[in-house]
């Protein structure tokens, strides 16, 4: 039985920790696409950082720490869920999102597309996106985070962004007919 | 789209995350000035990422979060305002290892050393050796106490798959909750409201094992119990 005691912490931890919250939450977000699931992931993160904060060794990290907690979190969830324990397998999990992506392409909701194109990602890439994007995070700390190499963080980086671009920017081919006022329009 | 350029994909990400160093930067920056089809495809990985940054900025908030969620991270800041000193501080500045209390504790061969101890226990696993584990430990401090007639309290706090311990039906060990509720009175059971809630949405009905109350939520419960002094063990 293992016993913390989480007081006796500091006031910057704890401004740090408050201060994580709302980006976690945005993060987890970003991963599941439901607010009930992002909401238990960030309440089961802060718990599990309260646990732990022995671990953690300067405040510095304090941001990558959390957010590999709660890949961690977001992984056993799948893992209970589906009994998935091959983790390609996981990485490549895509997000049924309540508008298909055709429907969202003919809503005037930018951003409900945007989400719907990102939840079209498999989680590997989905995640290494929003971290760098959402984050703020170095390649180095996304690698680190995720436990994957740096050069699949850049390529998975490179891929996600090049099918964004292909499904966001680019003219899908017999889409003339659709509403150009949803089309977005780059100025260069 | 071919590129008439050099400089790779993953190199134009780089650039655009702020991840070169300061040659490749100035590389980059200066064909950037003539070469107007490397232009246009850093311009669309800046869109990209602006879109996903503007697709997330105001993502939709849990029902309960957008009221109660503020409370209970209010009240667990106020909680570790409660300052101690001993701790964080000083085993960072001495990292690795943790504080000495910490350190008794959690190799804890078990809380009787702990005067007037009182614990929240937290499960929020339904692996059976967990909760065996669980139970196992929390006898045998209860036991003890007892002998030397110390006073203790511990409350179990079940949330998530844990609460699969606090069901009737379900439950892999009723009849020895039901023992040690009726042998120690200071032995409290909790179930989590939010993780019933879900369940119920799902269809699931939910039935728990006689004497278990209700908390709207784990980390409330457990919010609650360390504002008062009590120590949490996670199960």
């Amino acid at each position: 039985m293992r016993i913390t005691i989480p007081f006796g912490l500091p006031g910057q931890f704890r401004r740090n920790l408050e201060g994580c919250r709302g980006s976690l939450y945005k993060l987890a977000y970003s991963w599941c696409h439901d607010a009930a699931l992002a909401d238990d992931l960030v309440q089961e993160t802060l718990l599990r950082a309260l646990d732990r904060s022995e671990q953690l060794r300067e405040l510095a990290r304090l941001k990558g720490w959390l957010c590999s907690i709660l890949a961690n979190c977001l992984r056993d969830h799948y893992r209970r869920v589906r009994a998935l324990v091959d983790l390609e397998e996981l990485d490549e999990t895509v997000l049924a999102h309540d508008e298909t992506p055709e429907v969202a392409h003919t809503s005037t909701q930018l951003v409900s597309r945007v989400r719907a194109e990102v939840g079209r990602l498999p989680l590997g890439q989905r995640q290494v996106l929003t971290l760098v994007d959402l984050e703020g995070c170095s390649y180095a700390e996304v690698a680190e985070i995720l436990t994957v190499p740096i050069g699949t963080v850049m390529s998975r980086l490179c891929r996600a962004r090049a099918t964004l671009k292909e499904r966001l920017l680019d003219e899908a081919p017999g889409s003339a007919e659709r509403d150009n006022a949803n089309k977005i329009r780059i100025v260069r | 789209m071919k590129t008439e350029h050099d400089v790779s994909r993953e190199m134009q990400n780089a650039f655009v995350d702020g991840e070169l160093d300061r040659s490749d930067w100035g590389r980059i920056a200066e064909q950037l000035g003539r070469d107007e089809s490397l232009r246009a495809e850093v311009c669309e990985i800046r869109t990209v990422k602006d879109l996903v940054r503007g697709a997330y900025a105001a993502p939709p908030q849990a029902p309960r979060l957008s009221v109660a969620g503020g409370r209970r991270w209010t009240a667990i800041a106020a909680l570790c305002l409660v300052s101690a000193g001993a701790g964080w501080l000083l085993h960072t500045a001495f990292a690795p290892g943790v504080s000495e209390t910490e350190a008794a504790l959690a190799e804890g061969a078990s809380l009787r050393e702990v005067s007037n101890e009182r614990v929240v226990l937290h499960v929020s696993s339904s692996r059976r050796a967990t909760l065996q584990t669980a139970l196992d430990d929390v006898e045998e401090v209860l036991r003890a106490a007892a002998q030397r007639g110390r006073r203790i309290e511990i409350e179990i706090v079940a949330n998530s798959s844990g609460l699969e311990l606090l069901r009737a039906e379900i439950s892999p060990f009723p009849a020895r909750i039901a023992s040690l509720r009726a042998q120690y009175s200071n032995l409290t059971l909790v179930a989590c409201n939010q993780t019933i809630d879900r369940l119920r949405e799902k269809g699931v009905t939910v039935l728990l094992l006689p004497g278990v109350q209700i908390a709207p939520t784990a980390l409330d419960q457990i919010v609650k119990r360390l504002q008062s002094g009590w120590a949490y063990v996670r199960a």
